[in-house]
Order: structure tokens, then sequence, then C-alpha cells
């Protein structure tokens, strides 16, 4: 217990740093701008309670919008992310259920699940989040584009971590 | 009573996740606006001490080019300076500058946090209060507008970038004199667009636009920039696209331009609208 905390503090750590030293300063263009924090949303274990879920989500966004000067986007797209990760799950469960591992990583369910339990939270809260940043629909194909190339970059970079960590 | 603890037990999650966004919600659309970007400064003040450190790192590569804006900005002044001093040898000359005559107090100050990439774009400069600067003030760069101050701190303040949905400035065509809307797209970092100039202007691609000093914030004839495209747009209008002389990806050095008239004009404006 006292274990997994500490690894999940770790990790939190590491991506917020990253986030906010690292890829709140990439600027491709206007168009594309990664966010790499939701990782920890990811990483949480399975069986977590859905009450902690959503307030671990709630502290993630809250600490993400602190760091980049942006006062609930963030906050609004995590929680609803954390409200959503356990349907996800369910939708994409593999077809002998989620034996072995209450890890929902590259390493216990494969690369094929990983990739799209990734996408599809990362769409999600991508899509939020850039709604909400603009709070318009005026120019919503330019918003969309927006979403779907800043969430390949998102996904490519979380995979990229993810191949790390099961390298280690 | 019991109907309805179990309806809060079996839904317990959600009205956790409604209660949560909720608050998020709130905080958006109270936390945001343009006159109210307390939060964003309060918040400001706890992430300054790293980002004053990686500007403080950053800003040894751009002191070549510093310099040289500074160069050319110092000849053009000298320029106007010899135009000044000619004067005085006439018999006839206005007094420009006295105690009640001065509009404008210049302060000079260093971005040290700034963003291009959002739609709502902010920068954070290191002065505040205890240096005169107060909101509603305008920001130059040495090349042309940059924003408006829109909270302070006492030794920092945050401004909106032209860069930010929220934007408008009174500009016009400094050849002709027609004066319209500006506002930024969201798209590009070096366009910005001029609305409401009617469609029997003659506009050409390089012309200049610069401010109008309407809004009782920007000084009149501060360079914003260069017309770059125009189309027709609805019935009467030109939708102009602008190249801004300002370089918002290395803004770093600033002027901050208060208005020691503006709520003697405001306060006259109010009486008639």
């Amino acid at each position: 217990m006292i274990n997994s905390i500490l690894r999940f503090g770790l990790i939190f750590i590491l991506l917020i740093m990253l986030q906010v030293l690292l890829f709140n300063n990439i600027q491709f263009s206007g168009y594309v701008n990664p966010y790499v924090y939701i990782m920890f949303i990811l990483l949480l274990p399975m069986e977590i309670a859905p009450w902690l879920l959503l307030l671990l989500s709630f502290g993630t966004g809250l600490i993400v919008d602190f760091f980049s000067a942006s006062p609930g986007m963030h906050t609004f797209a995590t929680v609803l992310v954390g409200f959503i990760r356990p349907y996800v799950l369910r939708i994409i469960s593999p077809s002998d259920g989620y034996e072995g591992s209450s890890d929902p990583s590259m390493l216990a369910y494969g690369f094929r699940w990983f990739i799209s339990y990734t996408v599809l939270i990362v769409l999600i809260h991508h899509t939020a989040l850039f709604y909400i940043e603009v709070f318009r629909f005026a120019d919503f194909f330019r918003t969309l584009l927006r979403v779907i190339l800043s969430s390949i970059f998102s996904v490519t970079f979380i995979v990229l971590i993810e191949f790390y960590r099961k390298g280690k | 009573m019991r109907n309805l603890l179990n309806f809060l037990a079996r839904y317990n999650n959600l009205i956790i996740f409604l209660f949560l966004e909720g608050i998020a919600f709130y905080m958006v659309t109270h936390g945001n606006n343009y006159q109210n970007s307390r939060v964003v400064n309060g918040v400001r003040g706890i992430t300054n001490g790293i980002e004053k450190r990686i500007y403080s790192a950053r800003s040894y590569f751009n002191l070549k080019e510093i310099n040289i804006g500074l160069a050319l900005e110092n000849a053009d002044l000298k320029n106007r300076l010899q135009q000044l001093t000619k004067k005085e040898g006439q018999v006839f000359f206005s007094v420009n500058d006295s105690l009640k005559k001065q509009q404008y107090v210049h302060t000079f100050a260093e971005v040290i946090e700034n963003t291009v990439n959002k739609q709502k774009n902010f920068f954070t400069i290191n002065k505040g209060t205890d240096q005169g600067i107060r909101p509603d003030m305008a920001v130059t760069s040495e090349m042309g507008v940059a924003g408006v101050i829109v909270g302070c701190s006492k030794n920092y303040s945050v401004a909106m970038s032209v860069l930010n949905l929220d934007f408008k400035l009174s500009a016009r065509i400094k050849s002709n004199g027609y004066f319209g809307s500006l506002s930024w797209d969201g798209r590009d970092y070096r366009y910005a667009i001029l609305n409401e100039i009617p469609q029997h202007v003659i506009v050409n691609v390089g012309d200049t636009i610069e401010t109008t000093g309407y809004s009782a914030i920007f000084p009149e004839g501060v360079l914003v920039g260069t017309v770059n495209d125009y189309e027709k747009y609805g019935g009467d209008f030109y939708k102009i696209s602008i190249l801004l002389t300002s370089d918002f990806k290395r803004l770093q050095f600033v002027d901050v331009i208060g208005n020691l008239k503006k709520t003697e004009q405001q306060d006259l404006e109010k009486l008639y609208k």
C-alpha cells in the first residue's frame, strides 16, 4: 500500500515536471500542444475506487492549471476523464477479461490494447480541454484539427514513455 | 429518507463527478475573463520563481538581436529629439512637456513569462504596483503593440497579449486614417485580423497599421503591423490580415505606457453613453 502510494507519487511528480518544464514550452505552429500528464490517470490501478479516481483527477487538473495559469480548464478535462475511465476500460476489455495484473500497462495487456486505451482517453481529454479553452463553437473544425493533431503527439509521447517504462 | 439514502449510495460517484465538474466549470467561467484575472495573477506568484530562472538563462541567447533593436530605437529617438530641439530655436514654439501637459508615462519592464500557443495568451512582466504599474495600461515592445495590463501584484503584472481571443484594439490604416477593430483569430501568432474597414477604402498589401488612441489605453500612432492580405467579408467590410511587427515568440523588453488623462476622458465619455 505505502509502496504503491510512493510509486504513483513519484510518477505523478515526474509527469507534472515533464509537462510543465518541457511540453508546455513545445509549440509547433500553434496547432500542437501535447499534454502528457494525463498518463498519470491512465496508469492508476484498475481496482481503484471511483471516488478516489475522481479526486485524484481533480487534484491533477488543479495542479496543471496552477502551473499553466489556466483556471479550471485542465481540471474540467481531467475530472471528465476520471469519470469515464472505468467505462472505457469496460468497453475495450480483452476477451478473457482483466486477468493477471491490476496495472493498466503495456507490459500486462500488450501494445494494441494500450494504444486503443490511450487513444480513447487522450481524445476525450483533448476534446474537452480544447473546446473549453476556446469556449465557443465558432471555428469548430479548426479546434477539431487542433484536438486531432495534439492527440497524435500526446499519444506518441505517452507510448514512448510507456516503452521506456517497460524496458526498465 | 431511506429511498434518498439508497439513491445517494447508488449514484454517489455521479454526484461527486458533477460536484467536481461544477467547481471546475465555475473556475473556468469566473477566473478567465478580461477584468478578473486575479486567479491567474495569484497563481503566477507561486510559479514565478522557476520561470524567472528559466527566463534569465534564456535571455542570454537573445542579447544580439536585442542590442540591434535597442540601437535602432535609440537612433529613432535621437531623430525625434533633433526635431524637438530645432523647434526651440524659433520665436514661437509650443510647450510640449510640462507637468500638466504630459499625457503618457513610460515604464521599462522585462517579460519573465510568456506563451503564444494557447487561445488566450498572457505574459508576466517584472514590475507591479510598487513601480507604478496599474491595470489597463498599454504594453508595447520596441517593434509595436504587445498587450494590455490586466492584473498587478506588488512586483509583478500580468498582461493580456494581443494573441488572446478577448483582446480588442482600435487600429487604423496610416495612409488614409480609416479605422477598424483589431483582434486575433487564434491561428498564427504572427498574424492578427483587422475588421470593419469599409469596402470603398483602398487597401494595399504592405500598408502600415497603427493605433488610433480612441480607447484611452494606447497612445495614438503606435505601430501594429502591415497589411498582409485582405478579402471581402460579408456585405460591406474587408477582413484584413495583419502581419504583426512585434515578434511574440521572443518578447523580452517592453515599455508600459500609462495614460495620465485616461479617467478624465472616460468620465467625460460616460456622461454621453
